[in-house]
């Protein structure tokens, strides 16, 4: 079944297991208003199924990208519109967007996958 | 001229000329372990160009990194042209190789050329548990 839910606001705060938290490392700040979106891949079907669209609030973050229920063990794929980003700061990037891709195997674990993104470099890391 | 000297000459045509003549790719890649502190040895990397028309990935170059985790040869100058790329690398596996789980199953980097007469160097470095990348030189 497609479904697609809205990043929900300060209910689900502390809720979602996958988390996120996108740094401008060019500037100092927090990456703010960044549309971002989580997918998790339908192994059987090979192909990605879209689970939440959001956009980062003024800290960085994205609170409830993913309920508890939802969150069970498999791929996920976080995808930040980076270019998008850059583009509305008048600056051109190398990166279009930027697509982190990542295996969850305990579902009981809560997984942050921060994004500290210039316009010319992005690392990211598998954090608390 | 001695009869050394006249073989040696027939080998040598041009004492320039080195055995691969190829010249070297426009786009560049390193891999480094940085949780070990070593190049990222034998990781399958794959280059792949988006036609912006049917929207899909055009798949370009496959190879392994060498010992040094690079991996020369990867575009010639011909085909290299502005656009969107892709160089997709094969985290996952290579972390298995070493009898270890990773956190991301592939790495994929997608970059805007928007100058093919410049050079460009996307490395990757890269831990179990993190990575990033940058446009080098």
């Amino acid at each position: 079944m497609y479904s697609r839910f809205i990043a929900m606001g300060s209910s689900a705060k502390s809720s979602s297991p996958i988390t996120t938290h996108v740094l401008n490392t060019g500037d100092g700040v927090p990456a703010a208003r960044m549309a971002l979106s989580l997918h998790r891949l339908d192994p059987r079907m090979a192909i990605w199924n879209l689970l939440t669209i959001g956009n980062t609030d003024e800290d960085g973050r994205c609170p409830g990208l993913i309920t508890s229920d939802a969150f069970t063990p498999g791929l996920y794929k976080v995808r930040f519109e980076t270019g998008q980003y850059w583009e509305s700061l008048g600056q051109s990037s190398f990166y279009p967007y930027v697509e982190i891709v990542f295996s969850v195997s305990d579902a009981d674990q809560s997984c942050h996958v921060p994004l500290l993104v210039s316009r010319y470099s992005y690392s990211t890391y598998r954090g608390s | 001229m001695n009869r050394l000297q006249h073989i040696r000459g027939h080998l040598l045509a041009d004492k320039n000329m080195n055995i691969a003549t190829t010249p070297p790719s426009p786009l560049t890649t390193h891999v480094l372990n940085t949780a070990q502190g070593v190049p990222g040895v034998n990781m399958t990397i794959s280059l792949h160009r988006l036609n912006p028309i049917s929207s899909e990935w055009y798949l370009l170059t496959t190879g392994k990194t060498n010992d040094d985790g690079r991996c020369p040869g990867l575009i010639t100058k011909e085909n290299f042209i502005a656009g969107v790329y892709k160089m997709c690398f094969e985290t996952g596996k290579y972390w298995d190789a070493l009898g270890e789980t990773c956190f991301y199953p592939y790495v994929e980097v997608i970059f805007t050329i928007s100058d093919s007469s410049q050079k460009y160097h996307v490395p990757l470095l890269l831990s179990r548990f993190s990575y990033s990348t940058y446009r080098g030189s």
